[in-house]
């Protein structure tokens, strides 16, 4: 999330608002609205297509075909053949009617047609629906184009990232080192005294002779000196304390304390920096 | 001195919109001159029944006037002329029906405004879009000051309009942006004009944690303050937040002030805690870290202007022109456009306490410099002073006349949504090109 820092009294709102479509260009990659989304696929569609595969204006092509060439239905039942508004007409008709199915059987055809009305009127009601399928199919390949690039980018990203801790992890490895003698290993308790004594007086010993290397030092050679043993570790997991720098940070690669304890200690239970206020409840800027 | 203001409904208890405008008007006016409030029997703006007496009243102090309505409005004939007129091809004739279904239709008003007028030095008419202004500011025209309080909606296509704006003595803006629009639309260059906005009753004392003991409120929490309908950005809102709150699940709340007119989801986080006194509503404003203005279309937020009042940064929607401006212009809130904004700006104001302190103290200064009491009833003064010496100097604009029987019914209007996408729509910034209104105005 961003972080501002105000330093003077003039707060340029529209140089905010820069700087978060900035930063959410830079999280997401390329950035594209609904409508720019929507553009893309009626205008540039082999852009993030596969153009042998797709055509770019299909959709305009499909909404011309279907305006163009949407000819008249009509139903058709088996009267339709016969009809007519003349009553004189309709009776002659009616009256030659077996003489007709002499020369043919008409009954076949007027099946036909009678199927194929309803299949005009189902297909016509079906168009609309393909209609939107492929616009539908279109908008969102387009939008899945989009978001594989930017999740390719992503990825790109935090890989140079992994990439970029794991060697600050090295380095901090390569600092803090291991001395199998600087803190004596655990024992269990056990029930003899002797082994215990001759180790104490041997410790005690150790102890006396560096409490004695110590009296001999000057003062700044003593502070010198404690930094310069953390560093080198010298003390096993207090060594591991030192490499993180006095302020308790952990040191970047070029051996830079980077601010992140004191910006977890700024950060509230919300897990957010707090918004400081005065006594009588106004933020203010401490 | 003695005016006149004229609005479409008015009462002590309508707590919003150009009517709550138009009585702090009338009642901060009326320090300086003799006022009375010419208005219609209604109450509700949805039907423009007559529900209250018709004759004359007194709200705090003020002299109302109420004339009764000729006739609700039906829904689905309004419906079916806001249609002709903005989605068709139309004829001016068209644009009077629409207006005449709108409503509230009220001749007895309109002839008393003109009766009276030899009487009065100047007329407020209140929202250009109602029957009262436009047919007041036909009748009336040498008295007739406009407060359009226009929003980016078709009405301002239509073609009626253009000539009510280019025949008033003056007109009085809300907001730098809808100055552009109008004239943008209208050519009303050569009229008179000053952004004066609206001040606002603010207590001189608020208790945020009176209001969080009364209702309960612990954490933290973003506020929205007005009708909570789709139309307000209310719907958009809510997903922001429910997107935003599972991203965060520390964050802040958000707490609902005002009528549900949609459903609200039901989530921890969101306290929905209906209509409240303006004293729980100041409190509830001085408790809250932010107030979120999700609306698209607005003329002038007294909200947001209350926020900044108590030193409360504003989020808006950065689709509302107006807004965007306000917010840019005053340096005292934030906008987005979508959701990443949104939460990006929401964290902003959240986090960082030296941001949030600095937008909320410009915004108490952007309020005192602009918006205090003071200040409106200087601008109007001045005005009234300006039209005043123009008086003195017969300086006359003629109403232009809408044409004869035929031409008032010849289809040569564009459809008003069409004319709206043509006017340009942006904020009004220091330094943009529009600045040269801003100078003027200041």
């Amino acid at each position: 999330m961003t972080d501002f820092s105000i330093r003077s009294d003039n707060v340029d709102v529209e140089q905010i608002m820069r700087q978060i479509r900035a930063r959410i260009r830079e999280k997401r990659g390329v950035d594209y609205t609904e409508e720019e989304i929507r553009e893309l696929a009626n205008v540039k569609l082999e852009k993030f297509l596969d153009p042998r595969g797709v055509r770019s204006d299909l959709l305009e092509q499909f909404r011309r075909k279907r305006e163009a060439s949407l000819p008249p239905n009509f139903k058709f039942e088996d009267t339709t053949l016969f009809e007519t508004h003349r009553g004189l007409l309709a009776f002659i008709r009616r009256l030659l009617r077996p003489v007709l199915k002499l020369f043919f059987n008409p009954n076949p055809l007027i099946d036909a047609l009678h199927i194929q009305s309803k299949l005009n009127a189902q297909q016509a009601a079906l168009e609309p629906l393909y209609y939107e399928v492929i616009h539908n199919l279109v908008l969102e390949t387009t939008r899945l184009g989009i978001d594989v690039k930017n999740l390719k980018m992503r990825v790109e990203s935090m890989s140079s990232r992994l990439d970029f801790d794991e060697r600050r992890a090295r380095a901090l490895e390569g600092v803090v080192q291991y001395r199998p003698g600087a803190v004596p290993p655990l024992q269990p308790p056990s029930g003899g005294g002797d082994s215990r004594a001759p180790e104490s007086a041997e410790q005690s010993e150790r102890r006396n002779r560096r409490r004695r290397r110590r009296g001999r030092r000057r003062p700044e050679e003593r502070t010198g000196g404690r930094s310069g043993q953390g560093a080198q570790g010298a003390q096993g997991a207090q060594g591991a304390q030192g490499a993180l720098g006095a302020g308790g940070t952990p040191m970047s690669e070029g051996g830079e304390a980077e601010p992140i304890g004191e910006q977890s200690d700024d950060r509230d239970d919300r897990g957010l920096p707090p918004v400081h206020r005065d006594t009588d409840g106004e933020p203010s800027e401490s | 001195m003695k005016l006149a203001v004229a609005v479409q409904r008015y009462g002590a208890d309508i707590n919003g919109g150009a009517e709550l405008h138009a009585r702090y008007i009338a009642e901060r006016l009326a320090r300086h001159a003799e006022v009375e409030v010419v208005t219609t029997c209604a109450r509700d703006y949805v039907t423009w029944r007559n529900e209250r007496p018709e004759g004359v009243d007194q709200v705090n102090g003020i002299p109302v006037r109420r004339f009764p309505v000729t006739h609700e409005r039906d829904p689905n004939h309004f419906g079916r002329q806001s249609r002709r007129v903005f989605d068709q091809p139309h004829s001016i004739a068209d644009e009077i029906a629409w207006l005449e279904s709108e409503g509230p239709a009220s001749p007895a008003m309109i002839d008393y405004l003109e009766r009276s007028a030899s009487k009065l030095d100047f007329i407020l008419l209140f929202s250009y879009r109602y029957y009262h202004a436009w047919h007041g500011a036909r009748r009336v025209p040498a008295k007739a000051l406009l407060v359009p309080t226009a929003e980016r909606d078709p009405a301002i296509g239509l073609g009626i309009f253009g000539a009510t704006f280019r025949s008033v003595r003056a007109v009085m803006y809300n907001s730098h942006e809808e100055r552009a629009m109008i004239q943008a639309a209208t050519r009303n260059e050569e009229v008179p004009g000053v952004v004066v906005g609206i001040g606002s009753e603010i207590p001189a004392r608020t208790d945020g944690e009176r209001f969080r003991r009364k209702h309960n409120v612990r954490k933290p929490f973003a506020i929205y303050v007005g009708r909570i309908d789709e139309n307000k950005g209310c719907k958009e809102l809510f997903d922001f937040f429910l997107r935003y709150a599972n991203t965060f699940p520390r964050g802040l709340d958000l707490v609902l002030i005002g009528s549900a007119i949609m459903p609200i989801p039901q989530h921890p986080r969101i306290h929905h805690l209906g209509f409240l006194p303006d004293e729980d509503k100041f409190d509830a404003i001085a408790a809250s870290d932010l107030l979120i203005m999700p609306s698209y279309f607005e003329s002038l937020s007294m909200v947001a202007l209350e926020a900044w009042a108590l030193g409360r940064p504003v989020l808006a929607n950065g689709r509302c022109d107006v807004l965007k401006g306000q917010c840019i212009r005053s340096a005292a809130g934030l906008y987005y456009e979508r959701y990443e904004e949104f939460a990006e700006t929401l964290y902003a104001l959240e986090s960082n306490g030296p941001l949030h302190a600095r937008l909320g103290r410009n915004g108490r200064d952007y309020f005192t410099q602009h918006y205090t009491w003071p200040v409106i009833e200087r601008k109007y003064l001045d005005m009234f002073d300006q039209l005043k010496r123009e008086d003195a100097s017969g300086a006359r604009r003629p109403v232009e006349s809408l044409g004869g029987w035929l031409a008032r019914r010849q289809r040569h209007q564009r459809p008003a949504a069409e004319v709206l996408t043509k006017i340009p729509s942006n904020a009004v910034v220091p330094g943009s090109g529009a600045a040269e209104n801003l100078s003027r105005s200041a």
